[in-house]
């Protein structure tokens, strides 16, 4: 049956495809499910999976519907912004779409280079330099040494480090790691942007810096994929919304229609 | 992402050197305790089985020590494969890489040791006036062998390792138990013949008996034993890839 539903997944693939193609979709969610099986009861030693097996008490795992039917689609240079409450599944859609996640079930379709701004500075080594770092980071992002040696000079001077970038990252600040990190992580020319919430690191001259580059690689036409908790912040950037609860897709449309919409739903609540 | 292959490349070399310099950092002698770990443990071995099995093999710290590099690459190498999805849990978990650049980092990065212990074995021999043949050469074949092993191994560990975090124990004692069926510091004459068949069995055995013939003995390798270690080394490669490719994406969702 589960093969059936694979042969069935491949060929519908490739209609999608097809009909992506012609009608400018660069994101294409299907009916995405996201499952997490809860930790406390997840079987994680040879021992005791021997054991149930004997025992035949295999039956484990309660799982939480983290995303539940998920389906919408982006079209070339629309700013999406994703409201919810916190533990919405924003943040899991999020990994779903970076391919950090592999989703339950449903398909999910992107085309183009994809920079995902979601952990700045994963993957930074604490004893490295700033300067090794950079490299070390760089090739997480799958950047080249070519391009990366290019752009040394502006990174360092983006990220206003100045001669700190030749000590070790665990002496930096927060701040700075961030700072260096979000230097980084910018440097791509992506046509899909996905952000999480990182408008705003450093201090007050840096966020101004920050975000004035976000919006400038915003405005050359690039997809945007953003989670903010923000009204005033998706209402300004974003020109299409979706609206996610417990899993589920509650509203998708024109921004201003959803916030409205998810603005009331909150107030009501109280 | 990770479209090329010199994208991969560049991380796998990144990778391997973040490993290097975090091994060596806070020691005095840095590089050097590569060269004095086996270099010691080389020393106390000699010391004591040399009074016990001295007269029965000619030039014994060559002899051991030659089995020994081998099997310190295959043990640490496969270990590190092992432990190379948990390790960089945190990071695997926040951005996307493919997983298995880091199981080809951990191996990549004791192959280098593995070199470096080549001096060992080259400075030992010099000293203890060993002959040098140039049969040597063809111990490239064994060792380009045990990699492909030692890859497949390493890929069937990673993934078991995730879902179940006691095969790291229960794998510590299978290479203990390996270690003493590759006759590292006993001659195989001294066995049992009925259990020398199982030492015939282990490739590790045969990967140590190829280098010795080429490196030690001056003569090709035996035919037959290097053919049992390709058919095993390429059936557990492609077991690794396979187990590897199925479960790869599930393995975010384990750590």
């Amino acid at each position: 049956m589960k093969i059936l539903n694979k042969i069935k997944n491949y060929i519908t693939h490739d209609e999608v495809n097809v009909a992506a193609l012609e009608d400018n979709v660069v994101v294409n969610v299907e009916h995405v499910t996201m499952e997490f099986k809860i930790t406390k009861d997840k079987i994680d030693t040879l021992k005791e999976y021997v054991i149930r097996t004997i025992k035949r008490n295999k039956k484990e795992k309660e799982k939480v519907r983290v995303l539940d039917d998920i389906t919408f689609k982006v079209y070339k240079g629309d700013k999406l912004g994703i409201l919810g409450f916190n533990g919405a599944g924003k943040s899991t859609l999020l990994k779903v779409l970076a391919g950090i996640y592999e989703p339950t079930s449903g398909n999910i379709e992107i085309k183009g280079k994809v920079a995902p701004l979601l952990e700045l500075g994963a993957g930074f080594d604490k004893n490295y330099t700033g300067r090794n770092n950079i490299y070390l980071n760089g090739a997480f992002l799958s950047m080249e040494k070519d391009f990366l040696n290019e752009k040394f000079n502006e990174i360092v001077e983006f990220s206003e480090l100045g001669e700190y970038i030749e000590y070790p990252v665990k002496n930096y600040s927060s701040g700075m790691r961030a700072k260096l990190g979000f230097s980084i992580a910018t440097l791509v020319e992506p046509d899909i942007l996905i952000v999480d919430e990182i408008l705003s690191v450093g201090d007050i001259k840096f966020r101004k810096k920050s975000s004035e580059k976000i919006n400038e690689m915003m405005s050359e036409g690039v997809t945007v994929l953003l989670v903010s908790h923000s009204i005033g912040q998706i209402r300004r950037i974003c020109d299409k919304c979706i609206w996610i609860d417990n899993g589920k897709l509650v509203m998708q449309g024109d921004v201003d229609e959803v916030c409205d919409a998810y603005v009331a739903n909150a107030e009501g609540e109280k | 992402m990770f479209d090329t292959i010199s994208e991969k490349k560049f991380l796998l070399r990144q990778l391997v050197k973040r490993d290097l310099t975090s091994k060596y950092k806070d020691s005095v002698l840095g590089i050097l305790w590569s060269f004095f770990n086996p270099l010691l443990i080389m020393l106390v071995f000699t010391a004591i089985f040399s009074m016990l099995f001295g007269k029965n093999i000619e030039n014994f710290p060559v002899y051991f020590l030659s089995g020994r590099i081998i099997y310190d690459f295959y043990n640490s190498a496969t270990k590190g494969a092992m432990r190379s999805m948990k390790r960089n849990a945190s990071l695997l978990k926040k951005i996307y890489v493919p997983k298995y650049m880091f199981t080809i980092s951990a191996v990549c990065y004791e192959f280098v040791n593995f070199l470096i212990s080549f001096i060992i074995l080259f400075g030992v021999m010099l000293i203890t006036g060993a002959q040098f043949h140039l049969t040597s050469i063809f111990a490239v074949i064994p060792i380009l062998l045990l990699v492909i092993l030692i890859f497949g191994a390493g890929l069937i560990l990673a993934v078991c390792n995730t879902y179940f975090s006691d095969v790291g124990y229960l794998y510590d004692v299978f290479a203990l138990i390996l270690m003493y069926a590759s006759a590292l510091f006993y001659p195989i004459e001294i066995v049992p013949a009925k259990v020398q068949m199982i030492f015939t069995l282990n490739p590790l055995y045969s990967a140590i008996t190829c280098f010795r013939e080429c490196v030690v003995y001056g003569v090709l390798p035996n035919m037959s034993t290097l053919l049992y270690l390709a058919a095993f080394a390429f059936t557990l490669f492609g077991v690794g890839v396979l187990l590897f490719s199925i479960y790869e994406k599930k393995l975010a969702l384990e750590l």
